[in-house]
Order: structure tokens, then C-alpha cells, then sequence
């Protein structure tokens, strides 16, 4: 008596809205949607991508123009780490792209628990795949700087810009250090203040999912 | 009108009013009923052209509301829960036809859902919809037994709460 009641208040519950829908108009404004979605992380790529392409341009040039032997190979490093960075963006949006609504519940949040965890396995891990190499390639990049008349090299530009003398390395080294150790600690509060807790929400549904009590 | 648009048309008539009670009981601020169901829709045109027939097509518009309500609570991107509302899809109240009571008494329903967790959650709106066990287990992904066990506390606990206010 009461389940049939219960049905009954649920599915006299919709009666509360007419629901009208023009689906010709619905699914042009779907597709514009789409469309947006698809511009959106056109965009989004381009911008992760940008950097490490403007980096690229940088080290090549500086290859070409810088004559420190030590400089040079770190300008090489550098540039291997940019495609690596461009290669970590590509995989890991790809991944984040893979979502498929249409499986069960228990399926589906196992997948997007796998994403949680890779993208919190990302953030923890951005001192050992960016922070610790980008500053590896800076540091060698600064030590190998000599000084410019020994190779008759002269370029105002870079003489400007370069830290030549003892002190100006020490500064720059410092100075990129605690960038990235700040760059190391953002990373980790984004992964405890973002990450862990939608981990919890869906490790939580999984559990009451298989729990028979 | 295309055969897959005439096919999403079928499907929107059959499922409007099933697919928006769910999103009245999962919506909660700042998302309104109306853009999860709205969001719900989204997913189902962008899903139909790979939908198979593996399982009905019941079972599978319950799997993307069930998901995409669920999502809500699992998102990183908090953007994604600004919707812009389409003009497409018409919202009229009609409270003037519904009986103040029938509105009390969905009122207390809703409250007393809200005291199961989110698995329950959606394995009691799936029961209000009077779906057989072997749909719920292909919803979820669990077995029949599993279902039956989990359905047999939920209603206990529902049926609880609900009683003394309905009385």
C-alpha cells in the first residue's frame, strides 16, 4: 500500500513543470555548444602548448647564438624537456577526455577514479617531472656561463640579460630555486584542495556501492 | 527532420519526465533541476549516434542520468557547472493543477531521500520508476542478489522516515 503510494507521489512529481522542448532549435544550439566545447580546448591546448613551444624557439636560438660549450648542452637538455612537457599535456588531456557516461555507475567511477588518481599522481609528482628538471637545465645553463670576451663573442642583448658575474649566478640560482620550490608547493595544495577530496567523494560511493549493509 | 534527430525527438517525449524527476532529487545549489536536465539531454544527443542496442534504451538513458547526476559531485572543473540555459527547452510550473498535498507529500519523500547516501540515492529513484532488479544490476553494475539485499534495507529506511510524516 505504502510502496504503491510512493510511486505514485514520485511520478506524479513531474507533473509540477510542463516541459516543452523544440528539438530542431535543440539540436542547433547543441551543436553550437559543441562547437564552443571544441574551441574551448583548442585553446586550451594551445596555451599549454604555447610556452613550451616559445621555450623551444628560445633555447634553439640560444644554441645558436651562445658559444659556452656547458650552456649549449644545457640548452639542448632544455629543449628536450619542452616535447616532453608538450608529450606529458598531450597524454594526460587525452586521458582527461575519455569520459564515457553511458557505462554502469560501478564502471564509470572506476574510470574516472583512475583520472583522479593520475591527475593527483601529476600534481605530486610536478617536482620530479617539471620543477626538478626545469631547474637541473637552469643551473647548468648559469654555470656554463663564461665569460664573453675569452670566445670574442659580443652581444648586447645577452650580455644584458645573462648573469656573467659570480654574484648575479648565486642571485638567479636562488631566485630560481624558490620559484620552484613555490611552483612544487601550488602543485601539492592543488592536488589536497581539488583532487583528494573528489577522490574521497568517489571512493566513498564506491564503497557504499559495494557494501550490502 | 533526420532519422537521428526524429529518434532523439521519440526519445526526449518517452524520457522528459523520468530523466527531470531524477534531476529534481540530485540537483542541489548552485545547480538548478533544470541544468542537470538540460546537461542530461546534452549527453544523450552526443552519446546516440554510438549507442548500440547492447541494452535497451531505458537502461541507458538511466545510466546517463545516473552518471551525469553523479558527476556533479565528482567534477575538477567547476566550471562545468555554469550552464547557460537553452532556449530550446520550456520550464512552465503548473502548480495551479498539482494538489498542495500531492506537492507535501513530494516534499516529504524528497526529504526522506535525502537521508540515504549517494548509492542508495540512486537505486531508490530506479525503484520509485518501478525498473525490475535485472535493469538496476545493468544500471549499476552490480549483480541481481546485490541489488535485491541493498533494496530490501533501502526500503526499510525509506518506509521509516517517511511513515510518521505521511501520517
Amino acid at each position: 500500500m505504502l510502496e504503491q503510494e510512493l510511486k505514485n507521489i514520485w511520478k506524479n512529481s513531474s507533473e509540477t513543470a510542463q516541459i516543452s522542448i523544440e528539438t530542431d532549435r535543440l539540436v542547433k544550439e547543441f551543436d553550437t555548444k559543441m562547437t564552443n566545447i571544441q574551441k574551448k580546448i583548442r585553446k586550451r591546448d594551445v596555451r599549454e602548448i604555447s610556452a613550451s613551444v616559445f621555450g623551444i624557439l628560445l633555447f634553439s636560438y640560444f644554441v645558436y647564438e651562445i658559444p659556452f660549450t656547458i650552456t649549449k648542452l644545457s640548452c639542448f637538455l632544455s629543449i628536450l624537456w619542452f616535447i616532453y612537457v608538450i608529450y606529458k599535456f598531450k597524454k594526460s588531456n587525452q586521458k582527461n577526455s575519455s569520459e564515457n557516461l553511458t557505462l554502469p555507475i560501478k564502471e564509470q567511477l572506476d574510470h574516472k577514479k583512475q583520472l583522479m588518481q593520475h591527475q593527483l599522481k601529476l600534481l605530486n609528482s610536478a617536482g620530479y617531472w617539471y620543477a626538478g628538471p626545469s631547474f637541473i637545465t637552469n643551473f647548468i645553463f648559469i654555470i656554463g656561463l663564461e665569460n664573453p670576451a675569452d670566445y670574442n663573442w659580443t652581444n648586447s642583448i645577452a650580455e644584458n640579460l645573462l648573469p656573467l658575474t659570480f654574484n648575479a649566478k648565486l642571485g638567479t640560482i636562488i631566485g630560481l630555486g624558490v620559484f620552484y620550490l613555490i611552483t612544487i608547493g601550488v602543485h601539492k595544495i592543488a592536488a589536497k584542495k581539488d583532487v583528494q577530496p573528489i577522490l574521497k567523494t568517489i571512493e566513498d560511493i564506491q564503497q557504499q556501492l559495494n557494501n550490502s549493509n | 527532420m533526420s532519422k537521428s534527430q526524429n529518434t532523439f525527438d521519440q526519445l526526449l517525449k518517452e524520457n522528459k519526465h523520468k530523466i527531470y524527476r531524477i534531476c529534481r532529487i540530485y540537483a542541489a545549489t548552485p545547480i538548478e533541476p533544470q541544468d542537470l536536465f538540460q546537461e542530461v539531454i546534452f549527453q544523450i544527443w552526443k552519446s546516440l549516434p554510438n549507442f548500440k542496442g547492447n541494452s535497451s534504451i531505458n537502461t541507458w538513458v538511466y545510466r546517463i542520468t545516473l552518471n551525469v547526476c553523479l558527476r556533479t559531485k565528482t567534477n575538477l572543473d567547476k566550471s562545468n557547472n555554469k550552464t547557460t540555459r537553452l532556449d530550446a527547452i520550456h520550464f512552465t510550473p503548473v502548480t495551479e493543477t498539482v494538489e498542495p498535498l500531492e506537492l507535501e507529500k513530494f516534499k516529504y519523500l524528497k526529504e526522506c531521500i535525502a537521508t540515504l547516501n549517494e548509492s542508495d540515492t540512486s537505486i531508490i529513484v530506479m525503484y520509485l520508476d518501478e525498473l525490475s532488479y535485472k535493469e538496476m544490476a545493468e544500471i549499476i553494475g552490480l549483480s541481481e542478489n546485490h541489488i535485491a539485499v541493498k533494496m530490501k534495507r533501502i526500503r526499510k529506511k525509506l518506509f521509516e522516515c517517511i511513515t510518521p510524516k505521511l501520517n
